[in-house]
């Protein structure tokens, strides 16, 4: 839709679409992984849900009570990985680094918010498959908000 | 009922936009008007539920159409009061609603007779551009806007959940203040998004939003947040050059102040 508008210089057509509707926004209803990031000094989270089905991605969705920058990073990470195999998305996390390029150490903590809901629902997936009564799985971040830096915990 | 609710909810909203995108200042109050009250009859709503010891959520099932002409507008809005009718409850809170719900069915149709109400719709069309605002000023408050209506309908829906369920007078007339600022704020915001062509709704709301466990902290972590939106507003009334709207960010900015005045009674 985006691409057939002529915009003004400055910001990114694609950006403005996913801010005006986030795409793969919400819950699912039938998913078999559930992740949450939460940064505990703003207590801002972001939920990510996937239907993975024979290693691949048949569906997923996020939600957040974030900025605005996570909310298109989300989005534009979830229509990346959606219907694509756990090996795409996951290299897909690096694509979504080059992507964004340079980012403001506040837009590299919302990405790293979307990209840990991201791995924690797969560990809750693999949780559930191991019998593990899970309901959903917490990576709460630390202030660098590093991947390698990570308490996890289990609700 | 919950699906009533939830019904309610989404007429609020459908209501709400239809105001903030059409830009006849006549049509645009009345159907501002009309938002309060489907606010009111989904709050009465949520009242009825708790009473009998049900529950509701903030789940939506919607989406924001860009259309392009007030009729368009106007006639999906009467297709979403005409489908809810069946929804609401037989009793005096039901019959309620739908009288006004005829009366605004009957307002809708007032303005469909009339051709000349038939303007064109720009505010989907995301062209961006305020009076001489430069592009840099544009970018900075097209990002506070989609900010700051998100935030809006989120402290408007966490506030009167937990309005809905306290016991204490205090709480629930603070409570009422804080809904009552953000319908405001929210409602400057929207038509700000519709001038600028990039009217969207805000996201929906999940549980781990609204399901408030811990009263104390998430006030602290409130008004916490009520600071960093004052320092967005200074930062943005600072840095744009066009007088009105940079005294307009200002004027918000003292009414965030005194947000943080009324969280502190609640701690």
């Amino acid at each position: 839709m985006y691409k057939d508008v002529k915009m003004p210089k400055g910001m990114n057509p694609e950006v403005l679409e996913h801010l005006m509707n986030p795409k793969n926004y919400g819950k699912l209803e039938d998913d078999n992984g559930i992740g949450v990031a939460l940064d505990e000094k703003t207590k801002e989270y972001v939920i990510f849900y996937i239907l993975l089905n024979d290693e691949i991605l048949q569906d997923v969705s996020f939600a957040t009570n974030g900025c605005q920058d996570t909310v298109v990073i989300g989005s534009m990470f979830s229509e990346m990985i959606k219907n694509n195999d756990i090996n795409y998305a996951k290299k897909s996390i690096e694509k979504m680094h080059a992507k964004l390029g340079e980012m403001t150490p506040q837009q590299k903590i919302c990405a790293e918010l979307v990209f840990t809901a991201f791995i924690a629902a797969l560990k809750n997936h693999d949780n559930r498959k191991e019998g593990i009564d899970e309901e959903l799985h917490l990576l709460k971040m630390k202030e660098s908000c590093e991947a390698t830096n990570m308490e996890t915990s289990h609700e | 009922m919950n699906k009533t609710y939830q019904k309610k909810h989404q007429l609020w909203l459908e209501i709400l936009f239809a105001s903030f995108a059409i830009e006849d200042e006549h049509i645009k109050s009345r159907l501002y008007d009309f938002s309060q009250i489907a606010f009111r009859h989904m709050k009465w709503l949520g009242e009825e539920i708790l009473a009998t010891g049900d529950d509701y959520n903030y789940d939506r099932d919607m989406m924001l159409y860009k259309r392009i002409t007030v009729f368009e507008v106007i006639e999906a809005l009467k297709q979403c009061v005409n489908e809810i009718q069946t929804f609401y409850p037989q009793n005096t809170l039901g019959e309620r609603i739908k009288t006004d719900d005829i009366y605004l069915l009957e307002y809708l149709q007032e303005v469909l007779q009339e051709t000349a109400n038939n303007k064109e719709i720009t505010a989907f069309n995301m062209q961006r551009r305020w009076e001489d605002l430069p592009q840099d000023q544009i970018d900075a408050l097209t990002l506070f806007l989609f900010d700051e209506s998100y935030k809006e309908y989120e402290l408007i829906l966490i506030y009167a959940y937990m309005q809905a369920r306290t016991k204490n007078l205090l709480h629930y007339n603070v409570f009422q203040d804080l809904v009552d600022e953000s319908h405001f704020h929210l409602k400057s915001f929207g038509n700000m998004m519709a001038k600028l062509g990039i009217l969207a709704l805000p996201r929906e709301l999940h549980e781990m939003t609204y399901i408030v466990k811990d009263l104390d902290q998430f006030l602290v972590d409130g008004i916490a947040e009520e600071e960093a939106a004052k320092e967005m507003c200074k930062e943005l009334s600072d840095a744009i050059t066009d007088e009105k709207l940079s005294k307009f960010f200002d004027f918000i900015n003292y009414q965030e102040s005194y947000h943080i005045n009324l969280m502190q009674k609640l701690l």
